[in-house]
């Protein structure tokens, strides 16, 4: 019997492109499962009314009222959606953007996507590896909802970072001072100091990638501890 | 064997008792079988494996993560783990100093749940999940908070750090082992130095791991093996396949294991209501 192949969106809203990149660099070993419907790879709009799964990359500009149409659009089409990399998933660096700025000083506010729409799964990373993606697909498609438990948690969530874990796991006590957090921060902003994690904030970008990282973190959310 | 189902204990491919044949690690074991041991001892010697990540106590509670290549060392690192080994940061500076292209990492829930997500999900380009070949969790009721711990020995009972020797568990009591004696003190009395983390923690037996391993009162002498998948399925059956192991089935113990489990469960969700 021959699988059907998933059938793929992707459309960026807005990044520095490191995570589309990601995509691109992911889909080679994805080909025999997957149909990659990609910017990159065609020209004009895209190819189908109708998708399984929608990879949204980007945090949404929310001065842009026509990214927010997209994006609701995009949900009309796929099944899934896909919130890939930090800033789709939990506004990331682009939270930084405060108006003012060049080149866009009409860019006062970013937001993750599921601020504007619903999303089944937020996946943080700056960026997230090519591996990455090819694991969550090889768990989405299996079904095995428990692997992937975490993904569809965050993506209730709008905003983790460094502050957020030292907010939530190290002053509440429940810090046991593993180093996961140290190990997971992509721009070294936390240290261990004394066992438990000392943040360097303004090296903080925002990803989210120690919070969903962190064994006590992790866990707690998954247990429904969700932060709102 | 049960189906694969997801419950309280994770996803279970089988569950066995398992003790080592080799005299001397049952020599050196106290209350459980040494399969833990035989099993990583068994991957070395065979090369599955190059080395064993795992914590050892230095002084007092104080652990250092070190890496065994041998059975001897391993025997070394054998034992109750009372305090947890900032683990992540060092074993990544020790699997890359060494250049380890294929360890085994004993550990409790929470490291296996790091590193059974940095494997299963590589955020990062720095991860080296590819690296660790064999995930072993121990079962775990919390870590002590170890300074605060080590301060309470030695107000009340003037016991210091650097003279104890073992921690051993026992049914009501933790005994603390020393050249002079040995100080019996009871569960109910230490568990209150356990740390908060681990008092809102509801893995027991680390479901993110290939194999848990841990100990049931109804069948001492031996360990209870969870095998998670796969992997850790041949590693305990190429364990006792070239005679590194003895292994029975476990399923009549699952029953104690879940009753443990929940337990922790049921501390963890009263503690959360307290303490978030």
């Amino acid at each position: 019997m021959v699988m059907e192949k998933l059938k793929v969106l992707h459309v960026d809203i807005g990044g520095c492109e490191g995570c589309n990149v990601s995509i691109i660099r992911a889909y080679p070993k994805l080909m025999d499962s997957v149909e990659l419907d990609i910017s990159y790879l065609r020209d004009g709009e895209c190819m189908y009314d109708e998708y399984d799964v929608a990879l949204i990359t980007g945090g949404v500009c929310m001065n842009e009222p026509r990214i927010g149409e997209e994006l609701k659009e995009i949900r009309e089409k796929a099944k899934v959606v896909v919130a890939f990399g930090s800033c789709a998933a939990l506004g990331g660096i682009l939270r930084f953007c405060r108006g003012g700025q060049a080149p866009r000083p009409d860019h006062r506010n970013f937001q993750p996507i599921n601020s504007v729409i619903e999303v089944d799964y937020s996946i943080p990373g700056c960026p997230p590896t090519p591996q990455m993606l090819q694991s969550f697909f090889k768990y989405f498609m299996a079904g095995n909802e428990t692997r992937l438990r975490l993904f569809k948690v965050t993506a209730g969530v709008k905003k983790l970072s460094g502050f957020d874990l030292i907010d939530d796991v190290v002053l509440t006590g429940l810090c046991i001072g593993c180093g996961a957090c140290e190990l997971s921060c992509p721009t070294g902003a936390i240290k261990l100091i004394d066992k438990r994690p000392t943040l360097a904030q303004e090296r903080c970008i925002r990803c989210g990638t120690c919070y969903i990282r962190c064994p006590r973190a992790s866990q707690i959310i998954c247990l429904g501890g969700v932060k709102t | 064997m049960m189906p694969v189902g997801e419950t309280l204990l994770g996803q279970i491919r089988a569950v066995y008792l398992g003790r080592a044949t080799d005299e001397e690690i049952l020599k050196r074991k106290v209350a459980s079988g040494g399969a833990v041991t035989a099993m990583l001892t068994y991957a070395l010697e065979k090369d599955l494996i190059e080395g064993v990540v795992t914590a050892k106590r230095t002084k007092g509670l104080e652990g250092e993560a070190v890496v065994a290549r041998t059975k001897e060392e391993l025997l070394e690192t054998a034992g109750n783990r009372w305090s947890i080994v900032p683990f992540a940061a060092r074993i990544k500076a020790k699997i890359e100093e060494e250049d380890l292209k294929k360890v085994a990492v004993v550990c409790l829930p929470c490291q296996a749940q790091f590193f059974g997500q940095m494997r299963d999900f590589p955020i990062l380009e720095t991860d080296f999940g590819n690296r660790i070949k064999y995930i072993v969790s121990l079962f775990c009721m919390g870590t002590f908070a170890f300074e605060a711990f080590l301060n309470y020995l030695r107000v009340k009972y003037g016991v210091r750090a650097e003279e104890i020797e073992d921690i051993r568990l026992s049914r009501e009591f933790l005994e603390i082992h020393r050249e002079t004696g040995v100080l019996a003190i009871p569960l109910k009395e230490a568990f209150s130095y356990l740390q908060t983390g681990c008092l809102v923690c509801s893995d027991y037996t680390g479901v993110w791991s290939d194999v848990s391993a841990g100990f049931v009162e109804s069948e001492p002498g031996w360990t209870v093996l969870i095998t998670r998948n796969q992997r850790g399925e041949e590693l305990v059956r190429g364990a006792e396949k070239e005679g590194y192991l003895e292994l029975r089935d476990g399923s009549h113990v699952l029953g104690d294991v879940l009753k443990k489990a929940r337990e922790k469960l049921a501390r963890a969700q009263r503690n959360m209501a307290q303490l978030l």
